[in-house]
């Protein structure tokens, strides 16, 4: 029999510092965040600096704790995997300094690891089943995209947004509704009291292909509701919110099936901190099973940030002999694919 | 003591190895790549020609700031990560400190200067006496003017060092000068010799939680303030 593989996964990219010890690539050990978000709340978002500035008061406390819990010394963990794009350059460069010098003091090998790749691997973590080839809906604050995983390390881009991510235009819905950040979960919580199909909010025309575009969407949203203003009339922010969270659904969905039906893959996984969505999840699931395909999506914790999705995307390049040189620097818009 | 010491507060990226006080190696780049790619090679190279096993090491000496904010974390989330791997103690150094180290002259007064942005500075002044370097004034948020004014009031003769390179073509007092490029920026024989006078091995709060000295708030909090007020 082989012998086990411990991966120390550490992640920084936006406002978690988090640390997470994965054997196997499959099995978690331990996923020790410190979350930000109150801290960021006043602001309506994220401050980078604040951001970066709590980044370091929390990276070997939270290290610390990942081995702790996991039982697991620094001497028998086999690599570090860090997130080095895309995200915040001043918070990714945080737990990459820590984790380069981690990796060389202790002679172990590093492994840079792309931040959405790790969202959709979050995915193995949850299915023990899942295996590629499979399709990947990415939706997140900084990125909505359709990627076909070919195998354990390749990706083939089939689409992206043009413009807003979808996370965003619901933070950015969420900021006109009044309602506190992060908006994506509040939107989500104030449609269900509302009917989704009580405003035709328009959707994005963009023909036989697998791009998205939100910001038609998001500025209808605001017309919509700068026009009721100026003309007196009460507003169900209920009704906004679900007939929004219906159309940007619709249209992720919409370019789902197409990829199901254009790839003829049997599943399809959902990253990125949108996937935590309920209507995206319920709405997707149904409609990839009349097309022929299975729906797989990370458990709440591992929808969000986290460092258990880098530690196994780690895994998977460890073990195909993956790693990165010590200059290894952040790359804030780093791509998919 | 085996001392390893890192300073990323400016531009130039400084590591050194530093024996019982004395220097065994330094290695400094100016030449603007960012600390994040630039550290870690260096520090690897260090050791390599010094022949100096990892664990031998007995203490990371560390420039806290003030500084540029970035340069600082990096510097620091990588001395804890070193400290926390190898189990060893580490030790803050104020920048300003460290630079005083660069000039030990007796008789005049040391201005270490740090860019603050948006045309201020921060300033701290010091002297050396008898071998040992005294804090005259501790770290300040001065413009040009105000950083001029506290080198007045001492009444000596004064050199700033430091990240003074846009005080160059200033009109500066007879008693007032700039010290040589060579001599301005910090050198981590300046960080490790300042850490060995600090460090003491019964008042050690351990590596978790250390902040670098940014003096200045983010610019989202002052803006807040002011809108709010202090909470």
């Amino acid at each position: 029999m082989n012998k086990d593989i411990y991966i120390l996964g550490i992640e920084s990219s936006c406002d978690e510092t988090a640390a997470a010890v994965v054997k196997n690539g499959r099995e978690v050990l331990s996923n020790i965040i410190a979350s930000q978000v109150p801290i960021h709340r006043k602001y309506g978002g994220v401050v980078p600096e604040i951001a970066s500035r709590n980044h370091i008061r929390n990276v070997l406390p939270v290290i610390d704790e990942a081995l702790a819990k996991a039982d697991v010394p620094l001497e028998k963990i086999d690599a570090v995997a860090v997130t080095y794009g895309p995200g915040l350059v001043g918070a990714l460069l945080v737990g990459l300094s820590a984790a380069k010098a981690l990796a060389w003091a202790a002679d172990k090998p590093l492994i840079g690891v792309n931040h959405l790749e790790g969202h959709v691997f979050a995915n193995f973590l949850n299915d023990a089943d899942l295996k590629p080839p499979f399709l990947a809906l990415v939706v997140s604050g900084g990125h909505t995209a359709l990627l076909v995983v070919k195998d354990y390390n390749s990706f083939e881009l089939l689409g992206q947004t043009r413009d807003d991510a979808a996370g965003e235009a619901f933070d950015k819905v969420a900021r006109v509704l009044c309602l506190p950040y992060p908006g994506g979960p509040e939107v989500e919580k104030l449609a269900l009291e509302g009917n989704p199909l009580a405003i035709d909010f328009p959707r994005a025309k963009l023909g036989d292909n697998f791009e998205f575009s939100f910001s038609g969407l998001k500025s209808a949203v605001i017309n919509y509701l700068h026009n009721k203003q100026q003309a007196g009339e009460d507003v169900s922010r209920a009704d906004v919110a679900a007939s929004f969270q219906h159309a940007i659904v619709d249209a992720l969905v919409q370019k789902s099936v197409h990829a199901i039906k254009q790839t003829g893959l049997k599943e399809i996984v959902l990253a990125g901190g949108v996937s935590a969505n309920k209507t995206l999840q319920e709405t997707l699931a149904k409609a990839a099973e009349r097309a022929g395909a299975r729906l797989v999506h990370p458990t709440p914790i591992l929808c969000t940030d986290n460092a258990v999705m880098i530690a196994c995307r780690g895994y998977f390049m460890y073990v195909n002999g993956e790693k990165s040189p010590l200059d290894l620097n952040a790359v804030p818009s780093l791509k998919l694919g | 003591m085996l001392v390893l010491a890192i300073d990323t507060a400016t531009k130039a990226c400084a590591v050194g190895l530093c024996r019982d006080g004395k220097i065994l190696a330094e290695y400094k780049i100016n030449m603007g790549m960012t600390h994040s790619e630039g550290l870690m090679p260096q520090l690897e190279q260090l050791l390599q020609r010094t022949g100096v096993q990892k664990g031998d090491i007995d203490l990371i000496a560390v420039s806290m700031g003030p500084g540029s904010f970035t340069g600082l974390r990096i510097g620091l989330a990588t001395a804890e990560a070193l400290a926390y791997a190898w189990q060893k103690p580490l030790q803050g150094v104020a920048t300003p400190l460290a630079l005083a180290y660069n000039l030990p002259v007796q008789g005049i007064v040391l201005s270490p200067v740090l860019d603050a942005q948006k045309g201020n500075y921060y300033q701290a002044l010091y002297e050396w006496q008898d071998g040992e370097v005294k804090e005259l004034q501790g770290v300040q948020v001065v413009n040009k003017q105000q950083l001029l004014e506290n080198l007045a009031v001492q009444g000596k003769p004064a050199v700033i060092l430091g990240e003074c390179n846009k005080l160059e073509g200033m009109e500066l007092p007879a008693w007032c000068s700039l010290a040589p490029d060579y001599l301005r920026l910090p050198q981590a024989a300046g960080t490790a010799l300042a850490a060995l006078k600090a460090y003491n091995p019964q008042e050690q709060n351990g590596i978790f939680g250390l902040e670098p000295y940014y003096i200045r708030k983010s610019e989202a909090e002052e803006l807040w303030e002011q809108k709010h007020g202090k909470q």
